[in-house]
C-alpha cells in the first residue's frame, strides 16, 4: 500500500541553510496493517506523514502510494489522490468550525461530487459509526475534545479510503477518551483498512500492531507488537 | 459556477460569518454610495449653471453701433455709429447660410395707459423672430407676426409683470393700450425664463415703430443666432467675419475696439461650458480616487478573509478540494457579497439624490442627478476590481501546500 525508499527531506532554515529532517527513510506498509511511528518531537515522524498524505513533498527518494509512484505532483492531482486514498486525523481535530459534526463528515463527499442527499445520509451513517449520532446538529465547539476526534474520523472514514493517517490523534485527548479513540482506530483496523498512526506515548503505540521507532531522521528499529 | 452545493456552501460560509460579511458589504456599500452622492453634486452644480445661462439662446449674437474711439477715413474719433434697416438687410442678405434668425432692436421708453392705470416700460420694436432669439414664451394670445411687420399694424404683446402692473384682474387681450399717445391692439401676454425685468417689455412690430417715429429707418442693435450647427471655432470665425463687415461699411478703423460692439454668447457660453467640462474633470477624477480606495478597501478585506481562512483551507484540501474549487468558493463569495451590497448602495444613494434633490432649487444648484448608466459601470468596475484585487491572494492561498496552511494560525 504505501511503499518507501530512501527517502530525504529538507526544510530550509534562513537563506543558505538547511534543516535536514528525513535521511534515507525505507519502510513498506501493506494493505490491512496497523503501524504507529514513534519518536521524540523533531525525529521526522510528523514530516513522514506529511509526505505519506501528500501534504508535503519530498527532495529524493521514492514514493509509491497503492502502487502509484509519486513525482511532481501539482495540488490538484494531490487533491484528488488525497481525496480517494486517504483519510486525516490530527491532533488538533482541524473541523471547520462553523460547520455541524455533520456538515463537516459530508465535507469531503462533497469534493467527491456526491449529491447532497447521498452525502447527509452516508454522513449520518459514519457519525452513528462513531456514536455521535445524536451530536449531529452541534457545532464542533459544542462537542467535547473525544467527540471531536470522534467526527474527525468520521470524517477520514467516510470516503472509504484506503489508509488512515493520524497525526498525534490522542494528543489533545484525557486517557478515556483516548482510549476510545485508539479503540476506534482498532475496529477500523479489524474492519481492513491500514491504520498510520503518529505518536510519542508508548501506550498508544503498544496497541497497534507494528512500531517503527524514528529518531534523527531515521529508522532505527521496525517490530511488530505482542498485538499479533 | 451555477452548481447548487457550491451556492449552499457560500450561503452557510455567509450565513456563518455575519461580521465578515458585514465588513466587506459595507465598504463596498459606502464607496459606490459616496460616488454617487459625489457625481450627482456636481451634475446638480453643472445644471445650476446651465440653467443661469438659459434665458436667451446660446447661439446668439448681439451687435451695437457705438462711438468710434480711433479717427479713420478723414473722420475724426467721437463720431456716433448709427445702424439703419440696410444693415439688417445687408447681413440678411449676405450671410444668410450662416444665419438662423435675426430682428432688429429699437428701443424706446413709452407711458403705458389702460383705464386708469399707468406705467413706464420699454417698447422693444422687433421681427417676429426675435422670439426664438429671446426664448419668449407666449402665455396667452400670439406673438407677433409677418403680418403685422408688414402692415405696420399697432399690435403689441405685453409681459407678465405688465399684466400684473395694469391688468390685475382682467384679461388683456384683444384690449387697447395706449402708448404715449398712440393707441395698440394687445395680441398677445408672455414670459420669460430671465429675470423679473425681461417680463416688463412691450413687444411691437419694428416697422410700426419706425412709421411713429417719423419713417426713420433707424434701429438700436442687430440680434441674430448662427447657425447652429456651427462649433465655437465656426461660430468665431463668423463673428470675425460680422465685425469686419460692419466696421466696413461704417468705416470705422478695424482696430477701434468701441465703435461697434459685437456680443457674441458662444463665447461666454463656452467658458461655462470649460467651466463644466472642468467640474466634470474633478468629478471623473475625484470619482476614480474613491473608487480606488474601494477598490484598494475590498482587496483589503478579502486579502484579511482569506488570511484568516488560511487553516479552513489547509483543512479543505487536506480532504481532497482542489486548488479550483477553494478559488471558486472564496471568490465567488466575494461577487455575492460585493454585487449584492454594491447594488444596495447604488439604490440608496439615487434613492437619497432623488428624495434630497428635488428640495434644492438654487441658481448654483439644481436637479441634482445621475446617468444610472454611470452608476452600473461603477459598480461594475468596483466589484470587478474588488474581485481582482481578492483573486491574488485566492490563488496564493489555494497554492499554498495544504501543510502550511493547517499551520497557520
Amino acid at each position: 500500500m504505501i511503499k518507501i525508499v530512501d527517502l530525504h527531506k529538507s526544510y530550509p532554515i534562513g537563506k543558505k541553510d538547511f534543516l535536514h529532517v528525513l535521511k534515507g527513510i525505507n519502510l513498506h506498509i501493506k494493505e490491512g496493517e496497523f503501524v504507529s511511528i514513534m519518536g521524540s518531537s523533531g525525529s521526522g515522524k510528523s514530516t513522514l506523514l506529511n509526505i505519506v498524505g501528500l501534504l508535503d513533498g519530498h527532495d529524493k527518494g521514492d514514493y509509491f502510494l497503492n502502487g502509484q509512484k509519486i513525482e511532481k505532483l501539482n495540488e490538484t492531482k494531490a487533491a484528488v489522490l488525497r481525496n480517494k486514498f486517504l483519510g486525516f486525523v490530527f491532533q488538533s481535530f482541524n473541523l471547520i468550525s462553523y460547520k455541524t459534526a455533520l456538515e463537516n463528515v459530508a465535507l469531503p463527499l462533497y469534493y467527491q461530487g456526491v449529491a447532497r442527499k447521498e452525502r447527509q445520509k452516508i454522513a449520518l451513517e459514519y457519525l452513528d459509526k462513531v456514536g455521535l449520532k445524536d451530536w449531529a446538529k452541534h457545532l464542533p465547539n459544542e462537542l467535547s475534545g473525544g467527540q471531536k476526534q470522534r467526527v474527525a474520523i468520521a470524517r477520514a472514514l467516510v470516503t472509504k479510503p484506503k489508509v488512515i493517517l493520524a497525526d498525534e490523534p490522542t494528543g489533545a485527548l484525557d486517557s478515556t477518551t483516548t482510549d476510545s479513540v485508539m479503540e476506534l482506530l482498532k475496529e477500523i483496523n479489524n474492519e481492513g483498512m491500514t491504520v498510520f498512526v503518529i505518536t510519542h506515548e508508548e501506550e498508544v503505540a503498544e496497541q497497534t500492531k507494528r512500531i517503527v521507532r524514528l529518531k534523527d531522521g531515521r529508522i532505527i528499529s521496525d517490530e511488530l507488537t505482542s498485538e499479533l | 459556477m451555477f452548481d447548487r452545493d457550491l451556492w449552499a456552501e457560500i450561503f452557510n460560509s455567509i450565513k456563518k460569518n455575519k461580521l465578515r460579511t458585514f465588513l466587506t458589504g459595507f465598504s463596498v456599500a459606502w464607496g459606490i454610495f459616496i460616488l454617487v452622492l459625489l457625481l450627482a453634486s456636481v451634475n446638480g452644480m453643472k445644471n445650476g449653471f446651465v440653467s443661469e445661462f438659459n434665458d436667451d439662446a446660446t447661439n446668439s449674437i448681439f451687435i451695437f453701433p457705438s462711438v468710434t474711439t480711433l479717427p479713420y477715413a478723414g473722420f475724426e474719433a467721437g463720431r456716433r455709429i448709427k445702424f439703419t434697416n440696410d444693415d439688417l438687410e445687408y447681413i440678411q442678405g449676405n450671410f444668410s447660410e450662416d444665419i438662423e434668425y435675426i430682428t432688429p432692436r429699437f428701443n424706446k421708453n413709452v407711458t403705458a395707459k389702460y383705464k386708469k392705470e399707468t406705467g413706464t416700460y420699454q417698447v422693444r420694436a422687433v421681427l417676429p423672430d426675435h422670439k426664438l432669439i429671446e426664448k419668449t414664451i407666449v402665455t396667452s394670445g400670439r406673438y407677433l407676426n409677418a403680418n403685422d411687420v408688414n402692415k405696420k399694424l399697432k399690435v403689441v404683446v405685453i409681459g407678465k409683470k405688465i399684466k400684473e402692473d395694469l391688468f390685475p384682474d382682467e384679461d388683456p387681450l384683444e384690449k387697447t393700450l395706449i402708448l404715449n399717445n398712440s393707441t395698440f391692439n394687445i395680441i398677445g401676454t408672455y414670459t420669460d425664463e430671465g429675470n423679473d425685468r425681461e417680463e416688463r417689455y412691450l413687444y411691437i412690430p419694428v416697422t410700426t415703430m419706425q412709421r411713429l417715429y417719423s419713417n426713420t429707418d433707424k434701429i438700436n442693435q442687430i440680434i441674430l443666432t448662427y447657425n447652429p450647427k456651427y462649433n465655437l471655432t465656426q461660430a468665431m470665425a463668423f463673428s470675425d467675419m460680422l465685425e469686419e463687415v460692419m466696421k466696413r461699411r461704417h468705416r470705422v478703423d478695424p482696430d477701434d475696439q468701441g465703435a461697434i460692439r459685437l456680443n457674441n454668447y458662444a463665447e461666454q457660453f463656452s467658458n461655462v461650458n470649460n467651466f463644466t467640462m472642468m467640474l466634470t474633470a474633478i468629478s471623473v477624477f475625484v470619482g476614480l480616487l474613491i473608487l480606488i480606495a474601494g477598490i484598494i478597501g475590498i482587496g483589503n478585506i478579502l486579502v484579511f478573509i482569506i488570511k484568516e481562512r488560511t487553516k479552513e483551507i489547509g483543512i479543505r484540501k487536506a480532504i481532497g478540494a482542489k486548488p479550483s474549487q477553494i478559488i471558486n468558493l472564496v471568490i465567488l463569495e466575494s461577487v455575492f457579497i460585493t454585487t449584492i451590497s454594491g447594488i444596495g448602495g447604488m439604490l440608496f444613494a439615487m434613492a437619497l439624490v432623488k428624495l434630497v434633490g428635488k428640495g434644492i432649487q438654487s441658481p448654483a444648484f439644481s436637479n441634482p442627478q445621475v446617468k444610472l448608466q454611470t452608476v452600473i459601470i461603477a459598480t461594475t468596475i468596483l466589484v470587478v476590481a474588488g474581485i481582482l484585487a481578492g483573486l491574488i491572494p485566492a490563488i496564493k492561498a489555494a497554492r499554498v501546500k495544504p501543510i502550511e496552511a493547517l499551520n497557520a494560525d
